[in-house]
């Protein structure tokens, strides 16, 4: 909610060294580095540079970085631009060709592009809507992941208990009025959040607190007992190991959120292989899988970087 | 901060070292340029206001107000025609070091005594030599000061730029506060202050060193 | 010459936001920030005041001290105010007092103490010793010596000094909004992360406001407070000089 760009300079000193590595490999001649083991060796001098970016919370900077490392493992040159920002930062760099490839989900953008379109709970119905809706602006949505991460909003026992909300619409029925909402500056313009909450359930609250996306921060003003419902999300380890009460969307007002590649037709005319490998990915993700990678991140402060490499290993995706 | 997590993982900090050496390097990049600049301008102005001497309460009273102004506020004013970008930042780190310059600067050079300046110019001194013969050496220490107090202040203010998208030790204190993680928190606070410590002392060597008669009437 | 449209746009923008009713009422609006903004910082000062006053007054007035008290100013102002709330956030969280308004105001003391705190020694020390002699001549016990003599003329640094802690104070409630605080930072904070720089710039520019407000505030205080007599010795003296 703060920053742009932080990883600005960090991207400026990986393209100086993208730029070095491009003229060391052509001075150079000798064998290829071993990311570019891929057998395609006339091929590789042809593969584009990819600009990978990534939303600013901890599961987006993961995925980027998988999707960043799958595509090095098949020798593209990969300029990153994690930690970018929200999706108010993010897509708009997408469409103008800042960046190329972005780890979307799927019902969330969909509601972003098109405040009109009908998301569904199906995840194959809400691609196809999807596809439709960005064609216009030359993206493709590529193969969604059984993986999904949506938005939650979660209580604590104490609250729970005070209230008895088990479902989200409980909010409207035992405590209309009466709660805080917590949740990243954007949710009272958003119809998976606020918006959609006001809208779907009726509820109206007492007040939101703008604190971050689904991180610390709202953990804390949770704990504290600032905010009375947080926004969390779904792949969050947090929620299990805080022992917070998940409000069952009973409305279905989340729709359907699976983890897709969100990237520009002119990067992926560049590379014939960039489809496969990314739809490779998403074949192997799942929830779990999913939260897995979360917990190392945020619980075992493991990098990004690393958990990726590790995953992309055990998952045969890389050597 | 994160309860049953040491104040800090040495671990993280071995693996993070190039970073760690880069945002110091950002760092002071960022707080170099603005010091750099800011004293040219402020020596600039100063040498308008030695020959007019009225200009220097009103561009005292501009550049007051620039200070005044906080950081995040100056910085945030020149987002929607600058962007998020380093001239952001440097326009705002700039700004701050201007009122302490200025007045440094112009209150060095008045300090040369009057008797000075006339035997200076009685020798036959144009201005310009008596400016960069003699009274700038007999101001350095009052000047140095205030390039100082600018230096000390500029790196402990290059952490809010963090903020607006720009590098520098304040990353790490934003991801500390972010994550709630004390170890890059403590490692930007940390190295700000020593790297502010450091700068201030290398400051008052070369003063030493330029100005060599000053040690001999001290004594 | 072009480029004065898009800022003519801008501006427009702005005032369009400024003008905007719903922009003034509720939680989110102009008169709860900059009243968010005004308490949390008019509680730090008072509280920073009512640390650093005493200790820095008994210090300039016995005279010890000295190393500490001056140099308690340059520390403070090495120390990154983005650090120090940072490093009050797991202070508020052990004493249970969660986000927001208190890691904010317990930076924001420390921050506070360090300008009063060495002004108020620096203006002690200042005092003219002759008048000091003169009043224990006239047999002034000691802190009659401090109340009548050494306080009413060290009054202009002092205030001086509380005047500097204030802006510091206003600015840095400012980062607060990092932390999940209200004020007015919040607009800055906000129009950041939702690109709405409209928002941002009105923060801003309310936020610069209320800092030139609160230091001409303070100089009005110290041409009120500071007695006339004070004030002609202060200028003759500076005269003389």
């Amino acid at each position: 909610m703060k920053k742009e760009n932080p990883m600005q300079r960090s991207r400026t000193f990986a393209s100086v060294l993208i730029a070095c590595s491009v003229v060391a490999a052509a001075c150079g001649g000798t064998a290829q580095p071993s990311a570019q083991a891929s057998g395609q060796a006339s091929a590789a001098a042809a593969k584009p540079t990819v600009k990978v970016a990534s939303f600013n919370f901890p599961e987006s900077v993961i995925l980027g970085e998988i999707y960043a490392q799958a595509l090095e493992g098949n020798g593209y040159k990969i300029e990153r631009k994690l930690n970018l920002g929200n999706r108010e930062v993010v897509f708009p760099a997408l469409e103008k060709g800042d960046v190329d490839v972005v780890p979307e989900y799927l019902a969330t953008v969909l509601g972003f592009v098109d405040k009109t379109a009908k998301g569904s709970g199906d995840p194959k119905e809400t691609s196809t809507t999807l596809q439709n809706a960005v064609k216009s602006k030359n993206l493709t949505v590529l193969d969604f992941a059984n993986a999904v991460d949506q938005n939650s909003f979660v209580v604590t026992k104490a609250t729970s208990d005070k209230y008895k909300l088990k479902k989200t619409s409980d909010i409207a029925t035992s405590a209309q009025g009466q709660l805080v909402l917590g949740g990243p500056a954007e949710c009272p313009q958003r119809p998976f959040c606020k918006l959609g909450l006001e809208q779907t359930y009726g509820i109206k609250f007492k007040d939101f607190k703008p604190l971050d996306s689904g991180g610390n921060l709202t953990v804390a003003a949770l704990d504290a007992g600032q905010v009375d419902v947080g926004l969390l999300f779904s792949s969050d380890a947090i929620i299990s190991v805080k022992g917070y009460v998940v409000l069952e969307d009973d409305k279905k007002l989340q729709l359907s959120d699976n983890v897709a590649p969100l990237v520009r037709n002119d990067i992926l005319a560049k590379g014939d292989d960039m489809k496969k490998t990314l739809n490779d990915v998403s074949a192997k993700l799942t929830t779990d899988e999913l939260i897995g990678l979360n917990k190392q991140v945020s619980v075992d402060r493991k990098e990004p970087r690393d958990v990726a490499k590790q995953w992309l290993k055990d998952k045969g995706l890389v050597k | 901060m994160t309860p049953g997590e040491p104040l800090i993982r040495w671990d993280w900090v071995q693996s993070h070292l190039p970073d760690i050496a880069q945002r110091i390097g950002e760092h002071l990049l960022l707080a170099g340029i603005a010091v750099g600049v800011g004293f040219a301008l402020s020596f600039v102005a100063s040498l308008f206001i030695a020959r007019r001497p009225w200009l220097y309460p009103p561009v005292s009273w501009v550049f007051g107000v620039l200070y005044t102004i906080p950081s995040l506020a100056l910085f945030s004013l020149l987002i929607p025609f600058t962007g998020l970008s380093i001239l952001t930042a440097e326009i705002g780190l700039v700004s701050y070091t201007l009122l302490i310059l200025i007045r440094n600067i112009v209150g060095g050079l008045r300090g040369v005594p009057a008797e000075v300046r006339d035997a200076a110019l009685g020798m036959g001194y144009t201005q310009r030599q008596l400016l960069f013969r003699v009274e700038l050496p007999l101001a350095l220490a009052v000047i140095v000061a205030g390039i100082r107090v600018a230096a000390v202040t500029t790196i402990g203010l290059t952490t809010v730029t963090a903020l607006i998208g720009q590098g520098g030790l304040g990353f790490f204190i934003l991801e500390g506060i972010l994550f709630f993680f004390s170890t890059p928190l403590i490692v930007g606070a940390v190295l700000s202050v020593v790297l502010a410590i450091l700068v201030d002392g290398a400051l008052v060597a070369v003063e030493r060193r330029a100005t060599p008669w000053a040690r001999l009437g001290r004594s | 010459m072009g480029a004065a449209g898009p800022v003519v746009t801008f501006l427009a923008e702005v005032y369009a936001w400024l003008m905007d009713p719903a922009h003034w009422a509720g939680s989110d609006g102009i008169p709860t920030r900059v009243g968010e903004h005004v308490q949390l910082s008019a509680l730090a000062l008072a509280v920073a005041a009512a640390i650093a006053l005493p200790v820095g007054i008994a210090l300039g007035h016995s005279g010890r001290g000295g190393f500490v008290a001056i140099n308690v100013a340059n520390i403070g102002r090495a120390l990154p105010s983005l650090a120090i709330l940072a490093f009050a956030l797991p202070v508020a969280f052990a004493l249970n007092l969660g986000l927001g308004f208190w890691p904010t105001f317990i930076a924001l003391v420390p921050l506070g103490i360090p300008p009063i705190l060495t002004n108020a020694f620096v203006a002690l020390r200042n005092v003219d010793r002759d008048v000091i002699e003169a009043g224990r001549g006239m047999g002034l016990a000691d802190s009659q010596l401090l109340r009548q003599l050494e306080l009413p003329l060290a009054l202009p640094v002092v205030i001086a000094g509380v005047r500097n802690a204030a802006v510091a104070i206003v600015a840095t409630a400012t980062l607060g909004a990092v932390v999940a605080s209200g004020g007015l930072g919040r607009y800055i904070v906000d129009g950041l992360a939702l690109r709405e720089t409209d928002r941002l710039f009105v923060g801003a520019l309310l936020v610069a406001l209320l800092a030139i407000v609160t230091e001409l505030a303070f100089g009005i205080f110290e041409r009120v407070a500071v007695s006339p007599g004070v004030r002609l010795t202060r200028a003759a003296g500076a005269r003389a000089r």
